[in-house]
């Protein structure tokens, strides 16, 4: 029996002016899901994102989460549904604690979602489990851009996700420090069957720890699937040879 | 003096205190304790939902202004009590009214577009009294004892400091912290901002509109330039910053100062206090921009960290 | 139909100040996002300083505008120094520094007014100049009125010419679209900026002494062209001069025909009502991108 969806994106655009930045994408996560995604830069990864959170709305498309149509809600209606992401810069309450950022997820979406899960059931344990005890109250304007990095997992953990987005959080984070990361994805896929999407711009990197790879290029799906597969896609090729070209190719 | 039941505990105890004014002042001091309370309420109030969300309201005498007009059209047919009520309640639905609207403006646009509307229920007011009333202005006659408005005043300032202790410690209150810190990314944690930013603001408007419809009979004979004075719109937000918005006790203090200085200046020197207001105001802004409470917090930062 | 002329043009002339006013506001909020709030403050100076000198030593008041202009200049190099220079170099975003020149435009605002109150009392002050009236086209017009009107045009046309194709006026430009680039290219902020406060003072000091010979003066009588000139901005464009221009003259026009067929004491009302439909409608503006 496949998985339950609990993401679906069918035909999303987004346009800026006469620019098209996502166009007609479809994209579905399953529960347990590690998905990747790649592309150039400037592909619209992360103008995606916003539409999958509720911070942009689409022009076109509709947006499913859980099987309900959140297509023009609010972002904290896609919040309280169980979709929770990151920023490509670190965006966390600078003045408030590191402690005081997880709960603010806890305190509010998490909230609605009481019973999603135990496993990350208060500030402490999640700060624990991403290695920033240490920091609880540390205000988190203070901490480094790697550490907020962590602490925004950690922000939209507190959230208690479905899906969680994260967009970019290897930037910045040494080799043992990504391993790390990928680590507590993985545990928080396997543990609470959490679905992730994961952007990244070190796609050598990114391929050797997620199962599913998408790869948007000038804001459309060129390709979905296996990442061993993905990398010898010609279109894909082709795509990064414009912009790196090797790393695409060393994964494979 | 940190858990929420000890602030509160210490609010009631001060009430205590202060409720034996009317017997133990003079007509003069007791009514310069009438004006300390009024603009800590005014400060706190205004504290409650600027403080932590950053917004810049100039709504305050807008507010005030209604709240005083409630009680020129009413009293006679209100008994005091229910006047001041239904003032408060006036202040709150107007903000309600105009928030709905005016929210999602920011910095100086939002502040500009609350000034504008302070004048325009100014003169709107002022239009419909000439035009269907015929009148400039209202007598108020057979207004309650001097005590009777002290220990309303006194009740609104409680309640003002009560409703900011609760305000603080609550998931409201966080939420307010968070839409000032990265209104989008509260968004994405699950914060509905549009309404809460309405609720709270609509909450705070409750305490200048009955502080208004309390004051107003201390007037005999009131006109809307008196009680929508952009001028007590200023104040408040002076006397807020200058204690430090997102205090509790900054608001407080730097209200008694601030109305005990310029009760003295203003009787001295009218239009020289206005110029030193102004002067103040100045320094404050470009000095001190987060208010006496932020040289406090330095001190502490700097012993901590030893 | 002379009626109808003479109600349009005096909706003109008045859109001309506001015009010559919006302008000074909108350089100064449009470069260096400083939201002066007491610029009417300073139009009630220009037109005190006319007054004075013109009563003082009887010297012809068109005569005075350029000694106007260049005293409110200085005095708006001044006031930007000691006011609003730190609030641009300490603040740490666009909103702050908005917020912050607001309230300090405020302290201004108190300053100022009440100065003057301090030195010339309460009363209305005036003089007259140029009262005869003129004919044209069927219509009758005070003199000192056409020449007011002539010269904010003439003002706000050089402006606009100054800003097209001078050097200077495509720098403020290039600063106001975009500062970081400005810099790169090695136009000189930190002189500009001063220039430009003073320049925005320097214009509304003119508006008040044109104003001064058509009106009665009085200390508080600035505040109401703030007002219309915020209007003027939000209407037109920030950052676009001939926005500013077009705007004042249609919010001239409105106003006067609006006063003729609703009644003169609804004119606060009018423009208040007006600013917020504005701000709630387009607060970036009507004519902006």
């Amino acid at each position: 029996m496949p998985a339950e969806v609990l993401l679906a994106a069918r035909a999303i655009t987004v346009r800026f002016g006469g620019l098209v930045a996502v166009d007609r994408v479809d994209l579905e996560v399953r529960h347990g899901e590690l998905v990747g995604l790649i592309g150039p830069n400037g592909a619209g990864k992360t103008t995606f994102f916003h539409a999958l959170s509720g911070v942009l709305e689409p022009d076109e498309g509709r947006l499913l989460v859980g099987g309900e149509d959140l297509t023009g809600r609010a972002p904290h209606v896609f919040a309280s549904h169980g979709v929770a992401r990151t920023f490509q810069t670190p965006r966390v309450f600078r003045e408030m604690t590191a402690e005081q950022n997880v709960r603010f997820g806890l305190e509010f979406a998490g909230r609605t979602r009481a019973h999603a899960h135990h496993a990350f059931d208060d500030a402490g344990t999640i700060l624990g489990v991403l290695g920033l005890e240490a920091a609880a109250e540390v205000p988190a304007g203070a901490l480094t851009p790697a550490r907020q990095r962590l602490l925004e997992i950690g922000m939209a953990l507190g959230a208690r996700p479905r899906v969680l987005l994260l967009d970019e959080i290897a930037a910045g984070l040494t080799h043992a420090e990504i391993d790390g990361a990928a680590q507590l994805i993985r545990r928080v896929r396997d543990e609470l069957g959490v679905a992730v999407i994961w952007i990244e711009h070190a796609v050598r990197m990114l391929m050797s720890h997620v199962e599913r790879v998408a790869v948007l290029h000038q804001g459309r799906k060129i390709a979905d699937g296996d990442p061993r597969a993905v990398a010898r896609d010609p279109g894909v090729i082709e795509a990064y040879l414009g912009e790196e070209g090797e790393p695409v190719r060393e994964a494979a | 003096m940190k858990t929420t039941r000890e602030q509160l505990l210490a609010t009631l105890a001060c009430g205590v205190v202060l409720a034996a004014a009317p017997w133990l002042l003079s007509d003069f001091l007791l009514a310069l304790a009438l004006s300390c309370l009024m603009y800590a309420a005014l400060a706190l109030s205004w504290a409650m939902f600027c403080g932590p969300t950053n917004y810049l309201s100039l709504a305050t005498s807008a507010f005030f202004g209604l709240g005083a007009y409630v009680t020129a059209w009413s009293l006679g047919t209100l008994p005091y009590g229910a006047a001041v009520l239904a003032g408060g309640l006036a202040g709150s639905a107007f903000a309600a009214l105009i928030g709905a609207g005016v929210l999602h403006l920011r910095g100086a646009y939002f502040a500009v577009i609350t000034f504008g509307l302070g004048e325009l229920a100014l003169h709107s007011i002022t239009y419909t009294e000439k035009t269907y009333f015929h009148t400039a202005g209202r007598i108020i006659g057979d207004p309650p004892e001097n005590a009777v408005i002290y220990w309303t005043v006194l009740a609104l300032a409680l309640a003002a400091a009560a409703t900011a202790i609760l305000v603080r410690s609550s998931r409201l209150g966080t939420a307010l912290r968070g839409i000032g810190s990265d209104e989008e990314r509260a968004q994405t944690l699950g914060v509905a901002t549009r309404r809460v930013k309405v609720l709270a603001f609509s909450a705070s408007a409750f305490f200048p509109g009955a502080l208004g419809a309390a004051m107003a009979v201390r007037w005999t004979y009131i006109e809307p330039l008196s009680v929508f004075n952009p001028f007590i719109g200023f104040q408040t937000v002076l006397i807020a910053m200058l204690g430090g918005a997102q205090t509790l006790l900054g608001p407080i203090v730097s209200a008694v100062f601030f109305t005990l200085v310029s009760e003295f200046l203003r009787l001295r020197f009218p239009y020289v206090f206005l110029i030193l207001l102004g002067l103040l105001l100045i320094v404050l802004i470009l000095y001190l921009p987060g208010g006496l409470a932020s040289l406090l917090q330095r001190r502490f930062w700097r012993a901590g960290a030893r | 139909m002379g009626f109808w002329l003479e109600l349009a043009a005096s909706g003109l002339i008045t859109g001309g100040i506001y015009a010559v006013v919006a302008i000074g506001l909108n350089l100064q909020y449009g470069l260096m996002r400083i939201m002066n709030i007491s610029h009417g403050e300073f139009l009630m100076l220009g037109a005190y300083l006319t007054w004075l000198a013109h009563t003082t030593f009887g010297v012809n008041p068109f005569a005075l505008m350029p000694l106007v202009a260049l005293a409110l200049f200085a005095l708006g190099l001044v006031v930007y120094r000691l006011c609003f220079q730190r609030i641009a170099r300490t603040a740490p975003a666009v909103e702050v520094i908005e917020a912050r020149s607001l309230l300090v435009g405020f302290g201004l605002m108190f300053l100022v007014q009440n100065a003057v109150y301090l030195a010339w009392g309460a009363d209305l002050r005036g003089y007259s100049y140029l009262v005869e009236p003129v004919e044209i086209a069927g219509a009758r017009f005070q003199a000192n009125r056409l020449a007011v009107f002539g010269f904010a045009v003439a003002a706000s046309l050089a402006l606009l010419a100054l800003l097209r194709w001078t050097m200077l006026g495509k720098a403020v430009r290039a600063m106001m679209q975009s500062p970081a680039g400005a810099q790169l290219v090695g136009i000189d902020t930190r002189t500009l900026h001063p220039v430009v406060f003073g320049a925005g003072l320097a214009l509304a000091g003119v508006a008040g002494g044109l104003l001064s010979m058509v009106y009665e003066i009085s200390p508080s009588m600035g505040e109401p062209y703030t007002v219309t000139a915020l209007i003027v901005i939000t209407l037109g464009g920030l950052g676009s001069a001939l926005g500013s221009l077009l705007g004042g003259f249609i919010l001239g026009l409105v106003e006067a025909f609006g006063m003729h067929f609703t009644s003169p004491s609804l004119k606060m009302v009018l423009s208040y009502g007006v600013l917020v439909a504005v701000l709630l409608a387009r607060p970036k503006g009507l004519f902006s991108r």
